[in-house]
């Protein structure tokens, strides 16, 4: 055997474990929702499941509720995906920068992102409340005017990106760190001493070796953000006048509510075709502004 | 400290507080139990303790059954129900909100106990209220047992409305009794901050479809007309929402919109009245110097009414006979000492129960119990989850100062006849409602 | 950079810190306050201490004590982070290394996995485990997770970040793959391993539908989602839910700190401290 044929077959070997347990736990149901997708398929109605075709996607193409909740989705990916990579970066920058201390503020920054959502929906609901929460208080006595966190359509969704950037701020800073720790210190020591100065390190160095972890955070977060579900759900319900309802929700109550397992099937495909065609421009743009 | 410590010191942790204790098992009350049943509910906390009681006193008391309860939140819980009766693998007995029952029953998943209303050692039909003992009746089977009764009611701080004079002959603080009265104990009750902008409400909404819903029968609104067709822009439904958007827009008597705010006001004591369900009557009990009373819901309308919903008890459908006949004496058990239910905050829907002292003694339970005669349920429809989410939409609009009454109420009217319309193609299941 | 600007570096991250922290204060000292005082903003410092939300949840013991859910939760959570830092270290490695044919392919299918919403799969998945009757045991929580694209896309990216000379000059030694793995490609990892682990630790920790839908004994549920049974469906007992917060998060920030030293110690002795 070649040295390449004896590492392929070395590769296949690392990678069986993980492959099984995907094909069985996450292909094979993916597989069942596609089926769905193209049926009538309502768990309350058993004898009336039957195939439809396209029907389902024709449906979500007409449904109001759909383009709403896809706005609403698009709203927050928006605002939060940019938000939260510049913040971590700086974070990550910062924290790496750090002679001492750099673990216990680490630790603080990821502290909010151990608790679970609906600890942090019903806090930040109270912060919110508009007559009787944390923050008007605060802000009526610092003689400010109180702000309808939750209440207004323009305000709900910024609201709600800052409470999910506190609460997933830390974890992307110390991956973002993890990498940033993980270039060696002698390329940095190199560049000094041919004269480089903070801004030109950043640029030249640090960024470009930090590129496939920077795509990694980057397409991750734009999934998570087009997936977003307990945050609004939490806070707002998807209100104000369903503003805040983004497509997963809509998705999880035509699915679960509803029960009707095969329209929500449709509009998850619908979703995961827009996620999949923003990840590839990110994924070719990446690559090519970097290399 | 390392990781293999930290881990070691963790592991030592648990085992010590799972193991130190002496109360690890209740379950085994004697010996082999011939029948298990799986008992599913959305009871957390406080209820959830008061049912488990239950189940507990009931395993005592029948050496040969075992029950098991499992509960979760309800939203969850129907998620999990679903699931499972897909599978074949649901609980034999579980609670459903009457609500949701049609659509379950549609779903192939309830059975009919019919026989649990018949022969010697019944649970008479007599002993529930028509409009109760209607939402499990279907022709002339039955679903289910309701348990209990959720009306909804007016919650008032009492020092609050004591201080507006709202005091009758014995001295006791008294409820406003109708629209004047309610609009006028708003206003007095309201008290103005420094900045101009009151700081003490006199009432607040808290959800606002729930208070709509809960004022509807006042002005005679439904949801459907007599021959299955949407009818939400009737008469009634447009009056009610008329006085809902008044209070915000002409007369400035509850605090700007924001949904669910009302009742955290209320136990802050800012606000002084809210309309909610009895339900809620467990989180007042908890706070040790708030003085708290509930009345029926003031004829705000045409007459006295309000919203209720109710918790049956079913029967997942292809049991053997032994379990039953145990599910069987489970239900029964439960509805025969519906007494203790009453305590998690709920009204029991067995009149008999209702008409014990210990029952009287319940404060706002029995006053939210005095609607019982003119409350009205959800219409037994297969959308109630889409028929809600468009009401939300409608009530928003208009408390928003968005859309007019008539303007939101059509749009919702379309919306819900299209559902109606999906349902009727798509649908269905083993048999007409 | 120069020692002002490391200086006022510091300032402003401990001054983040502290803006991250301070809800987490609020909420640790409200966990004290009797129901009555909770949701006053005008005193954050309870007027009357209580321990009466905390009594109150380890004083009551139904079918489950607190102990057995910790431990059910400790169970789980590790094994599912030993598993999904196992497999995917592996497969990444696989992918990225050793250059397994269609490779990146692979990476994409399971890239693009994640874009799926994953609450489909509740009905399916539970129908493929009641068939394996892993249904109310561990390996229902335990096994489906390790499934997830995440770790193997995360660790991809970090060991592609690696400079190519230092695997070329292993490979010059003589080093078979799998010395390649753990000696080489494994250690300089190690930043991203732990984190991996941590995340993943924090995700089975406070993972809710899981075990509510897969478990049918409270027995067998694991800490936060146990605990939550104290909380009524229908309103908020404020200093009771926050309480309850406190407890099952507090296990999770030991594991935290221990996980955070390993880092520590595994960059000192992969000489890439700085």
């Amino acid at each position: 055997m070649t040295y390449t044929q004896r590492r392929s077959a070395a590769g296949l070997f690392f990678l069986a474990p993980y492959a099984f347990s995907f094909i069985a736990f996450i292909l094979l149901p993916i597989i069942v929702s596609l089926c769905l997708s193209v049926m009538q398929f309502d768990m309350t109605a058993p004898h009336s499941v039957k195939f439809v075709g396209a029907h389902n996607y024709q449906e979500a193409w007409k449904d109001d509720y759909f383009w709403q909740a896809l706005r609403a989705t698009f709203g927050y990916v928006v605002l939060m995906v940019p938000g939260l990579i510049v913040t971590a970066l700086g974070m990550a920058l910062g924290l790496h920068g750090m002679a001492r201390g750099r673990n216990t503020v680490r630790a603080l920054l990821f502290l909010p992102g151990m608790l679970n959502v609906a600890v942090t929906g019903i806090l930040w609901q109270w912060f919110y409340n508009g007559e009787f929460g944390l923050f008007n208080f605060v802000l009526k006595h610092l003689g400010l005017n109180a702000a309808p966190w939750l209440s207004e359509k323009s305000y709900a969704m910024p609201s709600i990106v800052i409470m999910s950037l506190w609460w997933s701020l830390g974890g992307t800073s110390i991956v973002l760190l993890a990498a940033l720790q993980q270039i060696p210190k002698q390329i940095f020591e190199a560049a000094l001493l041919d004269g480089a100065t903070g801004p030109a390190l950043l640029n030249r160095i640090t960024l470009p070796l930090l590129r496939p972890v920077l795509l990694f955070v980057v397409v991750t977060n734009t999934i998570a953000g087009f997936q977003v579900f307990g945050q609004p759900f939490l806070l707002t319900r998807g209100g104000p006048e369903l503003s805040t309802r983004g497509l997963v929700q809509y998705i999880y109550e035509t699915a679960f509510n509803n029960y009707r397992l095969g329209y929500g099937a449709a509009m998850s495909w619908m979703l995961f075709a827009i996620v999949a065609v923003f990840a590839l421009v990110q994924y070719s743009f990446l690559r090519r502004s970097t290399s | 400290m390392s990781i293999k410590a930290s881990l070691g010191l963790l592991f030592l942790f648990a085992l010590i507080l799972g193991f130190g204790r002496t109360d690890f098992q209740c379950r085994s009350v004697g010996g082999h139990r011939s029948v298990t049943l799986n008992f599913w509910n959305g009871f957390t906390g406080p209820d959830g303790r008061i049912m488990l009681g239950l189940v507990r006193r009931f395993n005592e008391a029948h050496p040969d059954i075992q029950v098991s309860m499992q509960r979760m939140d309800w939203a969850t819980y129907y998620n999990k129900l679903m699931v499972a009766a897909v599978d074949g693998r649901g609980p034999e007995v579980f609670v459903l909100q009457s609500s949701s029952l049609p659509r379950m029953r549609r779903a192939g998943f309830v059975s009919n106990v019919t026989d649990l209303y018949q022969g010697a050692n019944a649970v008479p039909v007599s002993d529930f209220d028509d409009q109760v003992i209607d939402q499990v009746r279907y022709g002339s089977d039955y679903a289910g047992v309701p348990l209990d009764i959720w009306p909804f009611g007016l919650y008032c701080n009492a020092d609050m409305l004591r201080q507006a004079g709202f005091v009758d002959s014995h001295g006791q603080v008294r409820a406003p009794k109708d629209r004047e009265e309610f609009l006028k104990a708003a206003r007095v009750m309201q008290h103005m901050g420094p900045d101009g902008h009151p700081d003490v409400w006199g009432y607040a909404l808290t959800n606002w479809r729930m208070n709509y819903q809960s004022i509807l029968p006042q002005f005679d609104g439904h949801y459907f007309s007599d021959d299955g067709k949407a009818d939400l822009t009737n008469p009634g439904n447009i009056a009610a929402l008329k006085f809902l958007q008044s209070l915000n827009e002409g007369q400035r008597l509850i605090p700007p919109p924001e949904n669910g705010l009302g009742w955290v006001g209320y136990r802050q004591k800012k606000v002084a009245m809210v309309i909610d369900g009895i339900f809620m009557v467990g989180d007042l009990q908890r706070l040790e110097d708030f003085n708290y009373v509930g009345f029926p819901i003031p004829t705000l309308g045409n007459h006295p009414g309000t919203m209720a919903e109710s918790h049956v008890l079913c029967v997942r459908s292809g049991l053997d006979s032994v379990q039953q006949a145990a599910a069987r004496q489970f239900l029964r058990f439960l509805s025969d000492n519906s007494i203790d239910w009453a305590k998690a905050g709920q009204v029991p829907a067995r009149k008999s129960v209702r008409n014990t002292p210990e029952f009287k003694a319940m404060p706002v339970q029995s006053a939210f119990a005095q609607q019982i005669p003119t409350m009205k349920y959800l219409p037994k429809s297969t959308i109630i989850f889409e028929l809600n989410i468009e009401l939300d939409l409608a009530v928003e609009k208009v408390i928003r100062g968005r859309a007019t009454p008539l303007e939101a109420l059509k749009v919702a009217n379309e919306h819900v006849q299209a559902f109606l319309d999906r349902d009727k193609n798509e649908r269905t299941g083993v048999d007409a409602l | 950079m120069n020692a002002v600007l490391k200086k006022v570096n510091s300032v402003f991250m401990s001054l983040v810190a502290a803006v991250f922290l301070s809800p987490i204060v609020l909420m640790i000292l409200t966990s004290f306050k009797p129901e009555a005082e909770v949701l006053n903003p005008a005193s954050v410092v309870p007027k009357h201490w209580t321990l009466a939300n905390y009594q109150y949840l380890l004083g009551w013991s139904e079918e489950a004590p607190f102990g057995r859910w910790l431990l059910n939760s400790f169970f789980i959570a590790t094994s599912v982070t030993l598993l999904v830092v196992l497999f995917s270290s592996m497969a990444a490695f696989a992918i990225t290394r050793l250059r397994v044919p269609g490779g990146n392919f692979v990476l994409g299918i399971i890239v693009a996995s994640m874009m799926v919403p994953g609450q489909l799969f509740l009905v399916p998945l539970y129908l493929m485990l009641s068939r394996l009757h892993w249904l109310d045991t561990p390996a229902a929580l335990i096994i489906p997770a390790t499934a997830g694209g995440f770790g193997v896309f995360m660790l991809s990216q970090f060991m592609r970040a690696i400079p190519e000379a230092i695997e070329e000059a292993a490979l010059i030694d003589g080093c078979t793959p799998m010395g390649l793995y753990l000696n080489v490609s494994l250690p300089l990892c190690a930043p991203a391993l732990a984190t991996l682990g941590i995340f993943t630790f924090v995700g089975s920790w406070n993972d809710f539908l899981g075990p509510l839908v897969f478990m049918d004994s409270v027995r067998n549920y694991t800490l936060p989602v146990g605990i939550a049974l104290y909380q009524s469906s229908y309103y908020t007992e404020y200093g009771l839910t926050l309480a309850t917060s406190v407890l099952a998060t507090s296990p999770l920030v030991l594991v935290f700190m221990a996980f955070q030293r390993q880092i520590v110690e595994s960059m000192s002795s992969t000489g890439l401290k700085d």
